[in-house]
């Protein structure tokens, strides 16, 4: 009993997660079951230790083919949406889920639309008609509760300069400063799946807590879906270093009356409140340009699209010429007004 | 892509507008008046072949600034003063490009008591004040002293020439003048621009300190703001001379040609 699928128990089609209606629904019959009052088949079955070597469709027996990380995806032979049971339990039961919000039709016109805004992206982009693929993708995500005690000892000068006379006076009044701030930060995403570049996902924020749902597997009907590569402990120090500007940040602000600061010394300690697993959705588009392959991530619920695109050089300098002719026309003006000639 | 090329177009023109504008220079020169004498070369210290280049250049930059660029050197046998010698000059021989008695810069080198007199009158003496005479002998006084009295003379053209195409009261040495600082400036604002385009393909990063930040429990337990000493420095304020207008380089010749000067010696 390791893999679920969703069957509609009206015509026997198969069901999946309506990013519109938020409801599991039946493209047949149109039939739509409200998830958060369905019970989770996870919830009912109980799975055998270990991890199955070999899952098998429900609906017409092939071997579903998936790597070792997949914990959704669909039939490569019929098309039914399955969820594998066993990697979704027990420490790899995911706590929350923010299902999506935008269709793959709509992530499709929305991507057509940023790669038609690249100002230097090349032409031939521009066009967007060489999408790979686009998959709906729920990412396993680490959100920590981080809360940190922060103690500041700093040196901070406040100047200000006047005129006498012949002479300009600097006073620089000294100052010996403190600060103790507790400092917590609550649902720092970290990503967690070994596949998606780290770069990439940071860009992909913020993603809408407030549409963040208790765990229920029939999200993920007709998704595909990740489990976790490393857990909280493993990626702490990650959290940890992505909060740190903005302690930094913090603490600065806590100081801004004072023109030159410097910390004599400066302690930071940050404690693992706690992490939940959370899987968040991501839309993942690989496009073919000029036979390399590129790999866009959208934000399955704001439609904001990361990714490297081709540049074109050819642009760039257009560009740049463009901008410093303007800007050389300009100073030119500019030193005409005050005088200085044209030529 | 259509726009890009208009951008382009835009590009061109003003190089070839750039590259264009000495032309403009040389067919002026056509027009100055042949023979007349720009350099007195009393003192000897020309070669015929200098002599003939610096009168063809000083023709070329006179017409453009409608002036007479003039140079006179004078053993000074009779000891007389340098800025004396210049006015009487003026006086007596009457140059100008417009008129005589007209618009004209002067050099003077007294040979005698080595000293050098630059002198405006009219347009000159607008566009060249005591200010600007000062820079330019400064400029040529280290090639007088070692005797490339060509160069020396050459570079008091030029410098004439470019300081009479800034309207008078700016300061013709203001970086933000030189067609090189232009350029150089432009491009690197060009660079930062594009390069800043370039990173931000690909998205950026659109949280900030206060996106995961819990405000109702973080916050300030125990602040300390200790006072401890005060410093002060202090600098003296670098006032600028005025150099007073008729008083320092000018004055006015025995036929009442009132005029901006410079002098010193080499
Ligand atoms: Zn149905
Ligand atoms: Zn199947």
């Amino acid at each position: 009993m390791q893999v679920i699928d969703f069957k509609c128990p009206n015509c026997g089609s198969d069901m999946v997660y309506d990013s519109e209606s938020g409801m599991l629904s039946c493209h047949s019959c149109g039939r739509t079951d409200d998830i958060k009052l369905m019970p989770d088949p996870l919830k009912r079955n109980v799975f055998s230790e270990g991890e199955a070597t070999e899952y098998h469709c429900k609906s017409c027996g092939a071997v579903v083919i998936t790597d070792a990380d997949t914990t959704a995806t669909s039939c490569s032979f019929c098309g039914s949406g399955i969820v594998l049971g066993d990697r979704l339990t027990g420490k790899l039961a995911p706590a929350l889920v923010i299902p999506f919000s935008i269709s793959k039709e709509e992530a499709m016109r929305a991507f057509r639309k940023w790669c038609r805004n690249g100002r230097l992206t090349p032409n031939g982009f521009m066009t967007a008609d060489r999408v790979k693929g686009i998959t709906g993708m729920y990412v396993p995500f680490w959100l920590y509760e981080l809360n940190n005690a922060v103690e500041v000892h700093a040196h901070g000068t406040r100047v200000s300069t006047y005129t006498k006379g012949d002479y300009r006076y600097t006073e620089t009044q000294h100052f010996d400063v403190y600060r103790k701030i507790r400092l917590n930060y609550v649902d720092v995403p970290i990503d967690a799946s070994e596949k998606m570049n780290d770069e990439l996902m940071d860009k992909l924020e913020p993603f809408p807590y407030d549409q963040l749902k208790s765990f229920k597997t029939a999200y993920l009907a007709g998704y595909i879906a990740e489990k976790y590569n490393f857990d909280e402990k493993e990626l702490f120090p990650r959290a940890k270093s992505k909060i740190h500007p903005f302690i930094e940040e913090y603490i600065r602000s806590t100081m801004t009356q004072y023109t030159t600061v410097n910390y004599t010394n400066k302690q930071i300690d940050t404690k693992l409140g706690h992490a939940e697993y959370a899987l968040l959705p991501v839309w993942v588009v690989h496009y073919d340009y000029n036979k390399l392959e590129y790999t866009f991530a959208m934000n399955g619920q704001t439609g904001k699209v990361v990714g490297k695109p081709p540049i074109s050089k050819r642009k760039v300098m257009t560009w740049f010429a463009g901008i410093s002719a303007s800007c050389f026309l300009s100073l030119k003006l500019i030193s005409w007004m005050m005088g200085g000639g044209f030529w | 892509m259509r726009r890009s090329g208009l951008i382009l177009s835009v590009v061109f023109f003003f190089f070839a507008v750039f590259l264009a504008s000495p032309m403009e220079m040389k067919t002026a020169m056509a027009l100055t008046p042949e023979g007349k004498q720009l350099i007195f070369d009393e003192a000897g210290l020309l070669k015929q072949e200098e002599y003939h280049e610096l009168t063809t250049l000083a023709k070329q930059y006179g017409a453009h600034r409608e002036t007479d660029i003039i140079i006179l050197t004078t053993n000074n046998d009779v000891n007389g003063d340098v800025m004396k010698l210049t006015e009487d000059f003026y006086d007596e021989y009457g140059p100008g490009y417009d008129k005589p008695h007209g618009n004209a810069v002067i050099l003077t080198l007294d040979m005698n008591n080595r000293e050098v007199y630059l002198a405006g009158f009219y347009k000159a003496k607008t566009y060249l004040d005591d200010e600007r005479l000062d820079k330019i002998r400064s400029k040529i006084t280290p090639d007088l002293t070692s005797g490339d009295y060509a160069l020396a003379f050459q570079t008091y053209m030029q410098t004439v020439d470019k300081y009479m195409g800034y309207e008078p009261g700016v300061n013709p040495d203001n970086p933000l003048f030189n067609v090189w600082v232009q350029l150089g400036a432009s491009c690197i604002i060009g660079g930062i621009i594009v390069a800043a385009m370039v990173i931000r393909s690909g998205g950026r990063i659109t949280i900030n300190r206060s996106t995961y930040e819990d405000a109702n429990t973080s916050g300030i337990l125990d602040r300390r703001d200790q006072y401890i000493r005060t410093t002060v420095t202090k600098q003296k304020i670098q006032r600028q001379q005025s150099s007073g207008s008729g008083g320092g380089g000018g004055g006015t010749t025995g036929g009442g040609h009132s005029h901006s000067g410079s002098r010193g010696s080499f």
